[in-house]
């Protein structure tokens, strides 16, 4: 769920595929060129600034192998390049994408003789809904999408009272900015007007399109992608759709901001690793994502990154005293507000959303 | 002259795989059904019907054909004086190209970046401004800041091209203007800039066709609101996932390219032979 450094990786994985589609198979290059005299390579297709600052290099001595990292902006980005035939061993996409991949059968079981970590996984995150048994997939981040704001411009009473309508609230028109994904504006325009954000009704979906209108008419918003990470963190404007693990980033730069999931409920999500069916090492998959799972290389991560770990006991140290998250209330995703929802892939939905999106900000 | 023929080869090569099958490709995907499967065969017309069915797109396309044309008339405004003193600069006009050519030496995203921290709400800009008792100003995600980092961009096209054609003009037109009892405006509107059409319209067209299609700096000057129609097809093939929609528009799009370069190519015809 993370978009920074878009364009320098863009450039780059432009420069790759232009290169790798010139020279063919057994010609990659990724510029660090460690892999002389050893043949083992895992291929992990994963979001930038995403993983420890370490825990590549560490993965890599431990299993005497050589890590080739691809970077995307979007699952949908992702998913054209894996049906496109690309062979990857570690996909790191979000929970509806995985099921999506599932149902058209791109995955394989992973080795759970081999990731004997699995028991490390927090209780939230662990056989959610689109993998009960988790099959084919284990959380790496999860989260919330919730509102960063301004302590000192912003009601709390307000934020309560209204929930997700205070995005509608005059009082603060041109204050916001709204992430540019149309998944995740209209999650929130469905959950203020007290619908299921899986929805197929029409009615419903168009209800939440004329919601995100009238913000766009009324609000002046701007929407953006990852600038709003800096953007909030300087205070340019004083709230923010956010992802969790961003909003703790944010909260722990300016003390000024809170985060606030509204009543209405919202989106639990999780990107989790899962392993194509035309990997070209799967043993070496299973082991990575079973080293994932271990205490350090989860505490590097999420100190890394600022998303919460998968891992129950790097999620408490981090968030418990003395972590680097202390008393963070975007670290912990809460647990047991009914209203919230994962999301399900829905081919409906999916299709009207991208179609509704582009006519809610061209107007 | 047909011993060199064969050394065109490899750029035939070149263009056949890199243009022309990928051209071929978006006609194939604009008729067929959406999706990205390759080919389910089955022809249509419905992806241009989309288009020219919903008011949202005719919009988008002709906010991106304004957007387009102001940054060309900008550039134009811009680079014909600037091309016109570097040609008359003498020696040091090969200094003064250099310059102009200087920021294309770094990667245009980053360039387009940095204007982000100049242009914002708390940027340098905003800072100096500030020293004057003026602003803060809104500059980021309003059309000066799209302009304004399309004109940065493409600005050194027109440049070039006009101070090329500037340059390769004979003075001995210009003495036999004053000759002939014409003062320098006469002679500058009579000669030099009837010469320089050439320039001009090559420069336009290198302007216009990069400032109609850019998707990233509207996106990043202008924020995910202001959509011009590079972003509305990035988006069919990027988070959509609806190719055949987004060959149709790019189609379209290659269409009116086509339709403006052959005008623009026309009037550099009649003003050659008129004048």
């Amino acid at each position: 769920m993370k978009h920074r450094w878009l364009s320098a990786i863009l450039g780059g994985t432009l420069l790759l595929s232009l290169l790798a589609g010139c020279g063919g198979p057994g010609t990659e290059f990724d510029g660090t060129n460690k892999s002389s005299g050893n043949s083992d390579t895992l291929k992990i297709y994963n979001w930038g600034e995403y993983t420890g600052e370490d825990l590549i290099d560490n993965f890599e001595e431990e299993y005497d192998c050589h890590v080739i990292m691809e970077y995307f902006d979007s699952n949908e980005m992702m998913y054209t390049k894996i049906s496109a035939g690309d062979s990857y061993d570690v996909l790191i996409p979000s929970d509806y994408m995985i099921e999506r991949l599932m149902k058209e059968n791109y995955l394989q079981p992973l080795d759970k003789e081999i990731i004997t970590n699995i028991d490390l996984l927090a209780d939230d995150c662990r056989g959610l809904d689109y993998d009960p048994e988790n099959t084919y997939s284990i959380p790496y981040f999860w989260g919330s999408v919730g509102i960063v704001y301004n302590k000192n411009t912003v009601s709390r009473d307000d934020l309560e009272r209204e929930g997700w309508n205070i995005l509608t609230d005059t009082k603060y028109a041109g204050r916001l900015y709204l992430y540019d994904s149309e998944r995740d504006s209209f999650m929130m325009a469905l959950k203020a007007l007290g619908y299921s954000m899986n929805t197929d009704n029409e009615d419903e979906i168009n209800a939440a399109y004329e919601w995100l209108c009238n913000v766009n008419d009324t609000m002046q918003p701007v929407y953006v992608t990852d600038e709003i990470i800096d953007n909030m963190i300087n205070g340019i404007k004083d709230i923010g759709i956010v992802y969790s693990g961003d909003a703790a980033y944010i909260l722990s730069e300016n003390p000024d901001m809170g985060y606030y999931c509204p009543d209405q409920g919202t989106n639990i999500w999780s990107d989790a690793m899962v392993i194509p069916k035309n990997a070209s090492n799967p043993e070496l998959a299973n082991l990575f994502i079973n080293y994932v799972l271990t205490y350090d290389a989860s505490m590097d991560n999420t100190e890394t990154v600022g998303y919460t770990s998968s891992n129950a006991d790097v999620m408490a140290d981090a968030y418990g005293e003395g972590g680097i998250y202390e008393g963070n209330e975007a670290y912990i995703p809460r647990s047991g507000c009914e209203k919230d929802e994962v999301f399900r892939d829905n081919e409906v939905l999916r299709k009207k959303l991208s179609e509704l999106w582009i006519k809610v900000k061209a107007k | 002259m047909k011993q060199f023929r064969s050394m065109a080869y490899p750029y035939v090569a070149w263009i056949s795989v890199l243009i022309v099958i990928p051209m071929l490709l978006i006609i194939a995907y604009a008729f067929t059904v959406e999706g990205t499967a390759f080919f389910q065969g089955q022809f249509t017309l419905a992806n241009f019907a989309r288009f020219f069915s919903d008011a949202v797109f005719i919009q988008v396309l002709l906010r991106s054909l304004r957007v387009a044309i102001l940054t060309t008339i900008v550039c134009l405004l811009l680079g014909y004086p600037a091309a016109y003193a570097i040609a008359r600069a003498g020696k040091r006009s090969t200094f003064l190209i250099l310059v102009i050519t200087l920021p294309t030496w770094i990667n245009m995203l980053v360039r387009t970046y940095a204007w982000v921290g100049i242009l914002q709400d708390d940027g340098l800009l905003n800072h100096l401004l500030g020293l004057f008792g003026i602003g803060p100003l809104q500059m980021m995600y309003t059309d000066f800041a799209v302009v304004l980092g399309m004109v940065y961009n493409f600005l050194p096209f027109m440049i070039l091209e006009i101070h090329t054609s500037l340059s390769k003009m004979d003075p001995s037109f210009l003495e036999a203007a004053s000759d002939l009892g014409a003062n320098r405006t006469q002679a500058f509107l009579r000669v030099t800039l009837p010469m320089s059409v050439p320039g001009i319209v090559s420069g336009i067209t290198l302007v216009f066709l990069p400032a109609v299609s850019s998707f990233f700096i509207p996106k990043l000057l202008g924020g995910g609101q202001y959509v011009l129609i590079g972003n509305v097809i990035e988006s069919q093939f990027l988070t959509s996932g609806n190719w055949s929609f987004g060959s149709a528009l790019s189609l379209i799009m290659a269409i009116i390219i086509m339709l403006s370069m052959f005008l623009t190519r026309r009037l550099d015809r009649n003003r050659g032979i008129d004048v």
